[in-house]
C-alpha cells in the first residue's frame, strides 16, 4: 500500500479533555475508497467568468465533466490517459485546447486540482503521496472558504494549508465548524468528493433548405411539415414537451423573420405545433421570399400525457382536461400574447392597484384572500383612467352624467393612503344612480380642484 | 260507430306524441339564475346549459352583468370549472368585486380581440369554457348562427351582450331578453323565449 495518503498522521490525537469531548462531534474521517485513490482531476481555471462552450470541448477529453462556478471547469482524467498516449500528451493537448485559461493543474482529488489552479500552478501531480507536500505551502485562500473563517484562522497564525492541516481535528471542528474540516477531508482524499456531472442541456434544432425561394406562406408551412415531424419524434423518444418553438426564415437579403410560439403547457405533437405556427403566419408579413426554415426548440420539459376522459367537457363530471391549455394556445397564436389574460388580485387600497392581470392559472391554485376593505361597495367595472364628470347647470354642484344630475346613494367611503410611493389618492367615493338607475362609483377629490370623477359601474 | 266517442277528452288528444303546440315546454337542462322571479320565467327553471341568449342593453353598464353575477359564481365553483371567458369587455373587470360575489376569480379569462365573433365562436366551440360573454356591437343573423351551432358543440352557454337598436333584428338565440336599469335593480322584458311566461319581470340587487 505504497500510494496510501500518509494524512493520517497530520492529525495529532487531541490532548486536552475539551477537545476530546468536541472530536467526538468532529466527523470522524472514513478510508478512502479505492476508486477514489486512482482518480486523476484536472481544474481548469480561468480568470473570467468559464465560456459557456468550455463544458462542451471539455467533453471530447471525458465524460466526466463537472461545472465549478463561476470561473473552473473540472475534469476526471484517468479513463482517458489510455487514449491520449499518457500523462504528458494529454496535458499539452488540454492546454491547446483551453490557451485562455489561466491555469491547468491535475491532482487526484477534484478539489486539490482546484487549489493547485487557483495558486496559478499549472502542474500535473499524480503521486498521491506528493499530494500534502504539494499543498502545504500555498494560501489558505485558495480554498475559498468565508471571509470571516479565513480571517480568524490568521488572526491565529495559520496562513498556509499545511498549516491548517496540522491543527487538531477536534478543536478544529468546534472553532470552525465540520464543514470547513469535511473540505479539508475532501482536499486530501481522505472524503470522497463526489461531483455533479455536467450535462448539456439539449434542444432541437433543424434547418430545411429548399430547393426553390418560397413566396408563399402555405409552401412555408408544406415545407417544415418534415422537421415538425422528427421534433414530434424527437421529444417522444425523450418523453418531453416544449413550451417554446422558433420558426426563422431566411431571406436573401433581408434579416431573418422570427415566428415565435410560446405554449400554455409542454406540448410535442406536430399537428398542433403545425396549426398554431399556421395562425401564427398568418399574422406575419413576409418581407421578401424565404430561402431557408429554421426551427429551434427551447428547453425540454417534463411531459405527462393526460388520459382522455369519459364524459365529454360540459358533460356531468367531464373535465376539460387538455382543452383548457390547447384554447389558450390558440387565441394567443392568433390574437398575440398580450390578448389574453386572467384577473389576480393584489393587496393595496388604491382601486386602480386592486385588480391586475394576470397569466392565466391553469392548475387550481388556493383562492387569494380579497382584502376587507376590497369587498365592500366595488363595482364590476372599473375605468382605466377615472373619467371627470361635469358639474350640472342648475347650480347645486352634484355631478351629472349623460346630461342628467347623479343622485348619490350611498357614501362617502373616504380613501387616504398611498402616500408612501408618491402617487397617494384622498378621495371621497360614492354609489350614485343616474337618470335611467343605473349604478356609477364616483368619487370627488379632497385635494386641489375638488372635482368629480367616474371611476366605476356597477355592470 | 254509434257507441265510440265522438269528442275524447281535450287532455287525452294533447298527450298524442305527434301533436306539437307553440307554447309547449321542452325539458331543458338548465342551471339556476340566482333570482326566484327569474328560475320561475325560464324555461326549465334556470338559464340553459347550452345555446345562444342574447342581452339587449340601451347602454353598457346598467347592470346586465349582476344579472349574471350569482350563476357566474355557481359556475366557477364547480368542480370541474372550466374557464369562463369575457371577450371583449367595455371596462376593466374589477377582480376584487367579483371575488366578493363569490366568483372563483382565477376561472375568468379576459380576451380583447380585434373582431370578438372569431374569438368567441373558438371560445364556444373549444369545450374549453364554461360559459362565454361577448360585447358585440354588430353582429349578422348568419354570425349568431354560427355562434349558436358553436354553443352546441363545446356544450357551454354564450352571452352575448349587444345594444338595443339590435331588436328589431332576427336572431337565432334560444333566448333574448332586453334590460333596463330601474331605482332597485333590474327590468328584464323577454323578447323572446321558449317560456310560457312573457311578462316583465323586475329584480332587485342587493344594497
Amino acid at each position: 500500500m505504497k500510494h496510501t495518503p500518509r494524512t493520517a498522521s497530520l492529525f495529532p490525537e487531541p490532548l486536552t479533555d475539551v477537545a476530546r469531548r468536541s472530536a467526538s462531534r468532529a466527523p470522524p474521517a472514513t478510508p478512502v475508497p479505492r476508486a477514489m485513490a486512482r482518480e486523476l482531476w484536472a481544474a481548469v481555471q480561468w480568470s473570467q467568468p468559464t465560456p459557456g462552450e468550455a463544458a462542451i470541448e471539455a467533453q471530447d477529453f471525458t465524460p466526466r465533466v463537472s461545472l465549478e462556478p463561476p470561473d473552473a471547469l473540472l475534469l476526471e482524467l484517468r479513463g482517458s490517459l489510455g487514449l491520449f498516449g499518457g500523462l504528458q500528451p494529454l496535458f499539452a493537448q488540454l492546454q491547446s485546447r483551453f490557451p485562455e485559461a489561466a491555469a491547468i493543474a491535475l491532482a487526484p482529488t477534484p478539489l486539490a486540482a482546484l487549489v493547485l489552479a487557483r495558486a496559478g500552478k499549472s502542474c500535473c501531480l499524480v503521486d498521491a503521496t506528493r499530494l500534502v507536500s504539494r499543498l502545504s505551502p500555498l494560501p489558505l485562500r485558495c480554498l475559498r472558504w468565508p471571509e470571516q473563517a479565513i480571517t480568524r484562522l490568521s488572526s491565529m497564525g495559520v496562513h498556509t494549508i499545511g498549516e491548517a492541516l496540522r491543527l487538531p481535528r477536534g478543536g478544529f471542528a468546534q472553532r470552525f465548524g465540520t464543514v470547513l474540516l469535511e473540505s479539508l477531508d475532501r482536499l486530501v482524499g481522505r472524503r470522497a468528493d463526489p461531483r455533479k456531472a455536467f450535462r448539456p442541456e439539449e434542444r432541437f434544432q433543424l434547418r430545411c433548405e429548399p430547393s426553390f425561394e418560397l413566396a408563399d406562406k402555405a409552401f412555408v408551412l408544406h415545407t417544415i411539415t418534415p422537421a415538425l415531424q422528427s421534433l414530434e419524434a424527437f421529444l417522444q423518444e425523450r418523453q418531453r414537451g416544449i413550451t417554446a418553438l422558433l420558426l426563422r426564415l431566411e431571406h436573401r437579403g433581408r434579416p431573418a423573420s422570427r415566428c415565435v410560439l410560446r405554449l400554455a403547457a409542454p406540448e410535442h405533437r406536430a399537428s398542433q405545433f403545425a396549426y398554431l405556427l399556421e395562425s401564427r403566419l398568418q399574422s406575419l408579413v413576409l418581407p421578401a421570399a424565404v430561402r431557408c426554415c429554421e426551427l429551434r426548440s427551447g428547453g425540454l420539459l417534463e411531459y405527462a400525457a393526460a388520459s382522455d376522459a369519459l364524459w365529454q367537457p360540459g358533460e356531468q363530471g367531464g373535465g376539460a382536461g387538455a382543452r383548457m391549455p390547447a384554447f389558450l394556445e390558440r387565441l394567443r397564436a392568433r390574437l398575440g400574447p398580450d390578448s389574453v389574460h386572467g384577473l389576480c388580485v393584489l393587496a393595496d387600497h388604491r382601486p386602480e392597484r386592486l385588480s391586475r392581470e394576470s397569466e392565466p392559472a391553469l392548475k387550481a391554485a388556493p383562492a387569494s384572500p380579497v382584502m376587507p376593505w376590497a369587498s365592500g361597495r366595488r363595482p364590476l367595472w372599473l375605468l382605466r383612467e377615472p373619467s371627470p364628470l361635469a358639474a350640472t347647470q342648475d347650480g347645486s354642484g352634484y355631478p351629472g352624467h349623460r346630461g342628467s344630475r347623479l343622485a348619490l346613494l350611498a357614501g362617502p367611503e373616504r380613501l387616504e393612503t398611498g402616500w408612501w410611493d408618491g402617487s397617494d389618492i384622498e378621495r371621497d367615493y360614492y354609489v350614485a344612480a343616474d337618470g335611467e338607475g343605473a349604478r356609477l362609483w364616483i368619487f370627488r377629490e379632497r385635494s386641489g380642484a375638488r372635482g368629480w370623477f367616474l371611476h366605476g359601474h356597477f355592470g | 260507430m254509434p257507441d265510440a266517442d265522438p269528442t275524447p277528452p281535450l287532455q287525452q288528444l294533447l298527450q298524442h306524441p305527434a301533436l306539437w303546440r307553440g307554447r309547449s315546454v321542452a325539458p331543458v337542462a338548465t342551471f339556476a339564475t340566482g333570482f326566484a322571479a327569474l328560475d320561475q320565467a325560464l324555461p326549465g327553471g334556470g338559464w340553459p346549459r347550452t345555446g345562444l341568449i342574447e342581452v339587449l342593453t340601451a347602454q353598457q353598464g346598467v347592470g346586465e352583468l349582476r344579472l349574471w353575477l350569482p350563476a357566474l359564481a355557481l359556475l366557477s365553483r364547480a368542480a370541474e370549472a372550466r374557464w369562463c371567458a369575457l371577450i371583449g369587455p367595455p371596462f376593466e373587470p374589477f377582480a376584487p368585486a367579483f371575488a366578493a360575489a363569490g366568483v372563483q376569480i382565477d376561472k375568468l379569462l379576459v380576451v380583447r380581440p380585434p373582431q370578438p365573433l372569431w374569438a368567441t365562436e373558438q371560445a364556444l366551440r373549444s369545450a374549453a369554457c364554461d360559459i362565454v360573454f361577448a360585447w358585440v356591437a354588430q353582429a349578422a343573423s348568419r354570425d349568431l348562427r354560427r355562434l349558436a351551432l358553436a354553443t352546441e358543440q363545446g356544450r357551454a352557454p354564450g352571452v352575448i351582450f349587444r345594444p338595443a337598436s339590435a331588436e328589431r333584428e332576427s336572431s337565432p338565440a334560444a333566448l333574448r331578453l332586453a334590460v333596463q336599469a330601474v331605482p332597485q335593480g333590474l327590468r328584464v322584458r323577454f323578447i323572446k323565449s321558449r317560456s310560457v311566461t312573457r311578462e316583465v319581470i323586475e329584480l332587485a340587487f342587493g344594497p
